[in-house]
């Protein structure tokens, strides 16, 4: 093998993209959920269009998909996690996660998002290939309960990963210098679709490599919105 | 940043977004009844007293945005707009931080509605030739743009006539030749990019960073001028994603059959494998200023055979119709260390 050569005996570039759609299915999400599940259906094949037209194919694509409600409310189905599914390979098994998402529960606002943030963030991502992008994608009308409520830690079905606090959180997330980061800096992005409230402007301004979108309570997932997702991943790589 | 909200004194006139830009967020803006381009930066952000994180990390992250603004505010600096091959460079008229984000302000560019492709030859030559003066300028300040590619060079009027002139915009991922950003962060595009850049970002063994220079920004004008030319890139096999990939491999490239002797030599001596094989781009200027270098003769149906790829073409004897390629492997580039390359197909 040349020295022009890479491990897998040609010179093309080798990208992996991991993403995790995280998803509020509480009842008053109903509208919206169908829209995000109808996109996030069609979302495998409008990146691999985009990249391709940018000269970027996608040599590892994963999906993982989390559903979280509250648990405060029920803690029994406040969240569901799916593993990272290979796309294309594991396609069937990402559409049926998807499809299975229902908007029901929830009670009141504030919700459990924090939690599915801590868990997106604590994903087995892709370390390897030639560049990587980790995004997670946030979907709320909501606000989130604060970490660490003991009312909600000690539920049976509350994971035992997430950190006690939002600034342990960000601690997760890390800046370019920072030891204690799970996410790579350079291939992350968190993008929000959230309303402007607690703690969705704060991550906005204190986290770096995050887009957040403020949005309406009841308005859906926009065409222009899936645009937004896709153009962070293709253009960034 | 967000629709209508003032930033400095610009107001965002568009709703922002982050299509054809993975690092930032971007609007159009005005101020004091001029257009603008304003861009809000993902990273870093300034830690603020009541900000999230430990003392230590804070004191990192401001080292971090000292870099980064230095970065911005040096690239700044160096491209001046009063500077004799300026005016075409789109460059920022601001810089500054609000809250805990950085933007950075360029003038707003209305892009004609035309590809390169669609003019006449006088009008694509004026094109190349505004690109490649804007590039002479950046590279005698030791800087390589990074990231030329068509959606960075904006087909705009001139200020007087008809003709459309090339304008050379995004800078934020230009450095200083030899100083490139590390591998996982470097811009750049792969449909562009040169070998060198390739084994860089890749991390191949013997890749080195003092090999990205001036000559990986020759390299895309190499692709760029047949991307104006014919509308495409030239073709690099199914087996390969890119130009740079192909090149590489030894493979050659495929230049459009119409593609005549003088501007195909050119062109096979921009995208060399070696970088250092490459002409300096002030030869590219000397030879687009040559006489019909994009004739009926130089573009014409009756090309000549391919030299071998990924080589220079050999030496010749025409007198005049020729660009010089450094065949040292060293720098400094003098006349008294290049190979007089034939430009003109005829010996």
């Amino acid at each position: 093998m040349s020295q022009n050569q890479n491990r897998s005996g040609d010179n093309n570039l080798k990208y992996a993209v991991d993403i995790v759609l995280c998803v509020d299915t509480t009842a008053s999400m109903g509208p919206t959920l169908e829209n995000v599940k109808q996109s996030a259906m069609s979302f495998p094949n409008r990146l691999a269009q985009e990249m391709a037209a940018k000269g970027r194919g996608i040599s590892s694509l994963r999906l993982k998909v989390i559903g979280f409600r509250d648990y405060a409310d029920c803690a029994e189905d406040a969240m569901v996690v799916s593993p990272f599914l290979r796309v294309p390979d594991e396609l069937d098994s990402f559409e049926t996660t998807v499809n299975a998402l229902h908007a029901d529960g929830g009670g009141d606002e504030p919700e459990s998002a924090l939690e599915a943030l801590a868990l997106a963030i604590g994903s087995d991502w892709e370390t390897g290939l030639d560049r990587r992008r980790h995004v997670i994608v946030m979907f709320t009308d909501a606000s989130a309960h604060r970490l660490g409520d003991p009312r909600h830690t000690r539920a049976s079905t509350y994971p035992q990963s997430i950190p006690g606090s939002l600034e342990e959180l960000y601690a997760q997330w890390g800046s370019g210098q920072s030891r204690s980061a799970l996410v790579e800096n350079s291939a992350k992005r968190l993008l929000m679709f959230a309303p402007e409230s607690y703690p969705w402007t704060d991550i906005a301004d204190d986290w770096n490599n995050t887009i957040y979108f403020p949005s309406e309570a009841g308005e859906g997932l926009e065409e222009w919105e899936m645009d937004q997702i896709i153009a962070t991943i293709a253009n960034s790589l | 940043m967000k629709l209508n909200q003032v930033l400095n004194g610009y107001r965002v006139v568009t709703r922002p977004t982050n299509a054809d830009a993975g690092k930032c967020l971007w609007a159009f803006a005005e101020k004091g009844g001029g257009e603008f381009f304003l861009k809000e930066f993902l990273d870093p952000k300034i830690p603020k007293a009541d900000s999230m994180g430990t003392v230590e990390d804070k004191k990192r992250r401001f080292a971090e945005c000292e870099r980064f603004a230095k970065r911005h505010t040096d690239i700044m600096a160096a491209l001046r707009a009063d500077d004799v091959h300026a005016g075409n460079l789109v460059l920022a008229v601001d810089f500054f931080a609000e809250g805990t984000r950085y933007y950075k302000v360029t003038p707003r560019v209305r892009p004609a509605d035309i590809a390169a492709r669609d003019l006449d030859t006088r009008g694509q030559l004026v094109l190349l030739k505004t690109l490649v003066d804007s590039l002479v300028l950046l590279h005698a300040r030791g800087i390589v743009h990074g990231d030329l590619k068509p959606e960075n060079i904006l087909l705009a009027p001139a200020r007087k006539g008809p003709l459309l002139v090339a304008k050379l915009i995004d800078f934020d991922d230009a450095y200083q030749a030899g100083a490139p950003p590390a591998a996982e962060v470097i811009g750049g595009n792969p449909l562009y990019g040169a070998p060198e850049w390739l084994r860089y970002l890749r991390g191949d063994r013997g890749a080195q960073a003092r090999s990205l220079t001036q000559a990986a920004d020759v390299f895309a004008i190499g692709l760029l001028i047949h991307t104006y030319l014919f509308g495409v890139l030239p073709g690099y096999g199914e087996s390969h994603e890119s130009p740079a990939a192909a090149v590489l491999a030894g493979a050659p490239l495929a230049w459009d059959p119409v593609l005549g002797g003088r501007i195909r030599s050119l062109l096979e001596s921009l995208t060399a494998a070696d970088p250092r094989a490459r002409p300096v781009i002030a030869d590219v200027a000397a030879a687009l200023d040559e006489s019909d270098v994009l004739s009926r003769e130089a573009v014409s149906p009756t090309p000549l055979p391919a030299p071998a790829p990924s080589t220079p073409p050999p030496g010749g004897g025409a007198k005049t119709s020729r660009v010089l390629v450094n065949t040292t492997k060293t720098a400094p580039r003098t006349s008294s260390t290049r190979l007089r390359i034939n430009l003109t197909g005829k010996n």
